[in-house]
């Protein structure tokens, strides 16, 4: 990742976050709302591999927890094992398919909701695993199948290195 | 190695965080940032929100604009009534400041406005457009709507965050009937709260209502409703009766509510 990278890098975890705290905490279903969070370290991962997914959801992750009444750090936590898991699973899968975001950021998404609650339960936020993480997933997951492509352009060109960015068929996930 | 260097910073702030004597660092960081992102986020919604409005207008024209005669109906009816209603609002108002006296006694209160709610899918929590500049800190109860809000989780210089007493994280501490205690126990955001810590067969009924206890080092002073409740039973073998409450406070109509300038006594 480079410095020009990193700049970008910023300026889309900021645009994210305020279209996360503005638009999408006012799509209410049944008190539930999409995330935006977990889709930049999901579709960094799917576009740069495992490590710059870690990267990004660690930095997403902290900025986002600065706006959230759950216990500092937790977010960036979840984000940094979500880009890095979710790099390694879709190692070797040919990233230009446009239907492979989507899937992968409905997967992940359900996965880093998941684990949301167990980290935040276990990490100072017993009342995590509290919350009905159904209808949570149901508002959420949808919700990242759609919003999953744009993420994905502003990922590509805050990191135009990225292979699956130039539309090239990527096996191993680093560079 | 960068992963596990991130896992590692990740764990440090989360356990920084929860510790006493460092909270003061992390919540400093999350107040400056707060005082940045606030206005900004204020600015984009009030640009978003006339947008969101011509949309759904457009949308439904045909009920806006029955919603519209409607409307110029009820003003005109309004405008009649408006001079006898005068001395009836007087007294309403009379009456509702005399319903809240029992439960806030003489303590002074700070109205506020909700400006946000439930910010993460995990948490049941309010925005006020109150902070410390107006004298609300961290720690003070929230009340409105016929009883208790909340608490004061996070307080900025110009807006706060209330933790509602629906939130998986929130205890309260309670008494009803004859001197009975109990904790009011928070389920997450949509689900019933329980009554917990209450002895088998212990007497209560559908509708009684729970007050705060404001036994020593309580979060809440005494005195202010909490909860009704709403079923009970008792298990075979059970350490405690099995009571399902509701809140109080309407928890769905928080437009306005009142922090009250209260700490717990040292």
């Amino acid at each position: 990742v480079t410095g020009r990278s990193m700049l970008r890098l910023a300026f889309v975890i900021f645009v994210v976050l305020m279209v996360q705290q503005t638009v999408m905490v006012a799509v209410r279903i049944d008190g539930y709302h999409p995330d935006l969070l977990w889709l930049l370290p999901i579709t960094a991962a799917l576009l740069d591999g495992p490590e710059t997914g870690a990267i990004v959801g660690f930095w997403s992750g902290l900025a986002f927890d600065l706006t959230l009444p759950t216990p500092f750090g937790l977010s960036a936590l979840v984000g940094c094992l979500l880009g890095y898991g979710t790099g390694l699973t879709v190692r070797g899968l040919v990233r230009s398919s446009w239907w492979l975001p989507p899937i992968v950021a409905a997967g992940a998404t359900a996965v880093g909701l998941s684990m949301y609650a167990i980290l935040g339960a276990v990490l100072g936020d017993p009342g995590a695993l509290r919350t009905d993480l159904v209808p949570a997933l149901v508002v959420a997951t949808p919700g990242a199948v759609i919003l999953a492509t744009p993420v994905v352009r502003m990922v590509g060109w805050a990191l135009p290195a990225a292979p699956a960015s130039r539309g090239a068929h990527v096996g191993t996930g680093g560079r | 190695l960068t992963v596990v260097v991130l896992v590692i910073i990740s764990l440090s702030l989360i356990s920084l965080d929860q510790n006493g004597r460092t909270h003061s660092l992390t919540s400093g960081i999350k107040s400056v940032a707060n005082d940045i992102y606030a206005p900004l986020r204020q600015g984009i919604v009030d640009i978003i929100n006339p947008i969101g409005h011509f949309f759904a207008g457009a949308f439904d024209y045909g009920s806006v604009q029955s919603q519209n005669e409607q409307l110029e109906k009820v003003i005109g009816q309004l405008r009649a009534n408006q001079a006898e209603r005068g001395f009836e609002q007087t007294q309403l108002r009379q009456l509702m400041a005399l319903e809240n006296l029992p439960f806030l006694q003489s303590l002074t209160t700070v109205p506020a406005q909700t400006v946000d709610q439930n910010l993460s899918n995990f948490t049941a929590t309010i925005t006020l457009n109150k902070g410390r500049a107006d004298g609300v800190d961290v720690g003070y109860p929230v009340v409105g709507a016929g009883g208790l809000v909340g608490l004061v989780i996070q307080s900025f210089h110009h807006t706060c965050v209330v933790q509602l007493i629906t939130d998986g994280q929130s205890k309260v501490g309670v008494t009803f009937g004859n001197q009975l205690t109990g904790i009011v126990d928070g389920q997450g955001p949509g689900n019933d709260m329980t009554l917990d810590l209450v002895p088998p067969h212990t007497p209560v009924h559908v509708g009684q209502i729970m007050y705060t206890s404001g036994l020593q080092a309580a979060s809440f002073p005494p005195g202010i409703p909490v909860a009704t409740v709403e079923s009970f039973h008792n298990e075979a073998g059970a350490s405690q009766e099995s009571i399902t409450v509701d809140p109080k406070a309407n928890l769905d109509e928080l437009a306005y509510v009142d922090v009250v300038q209260w700490e717990p006594p040292t």
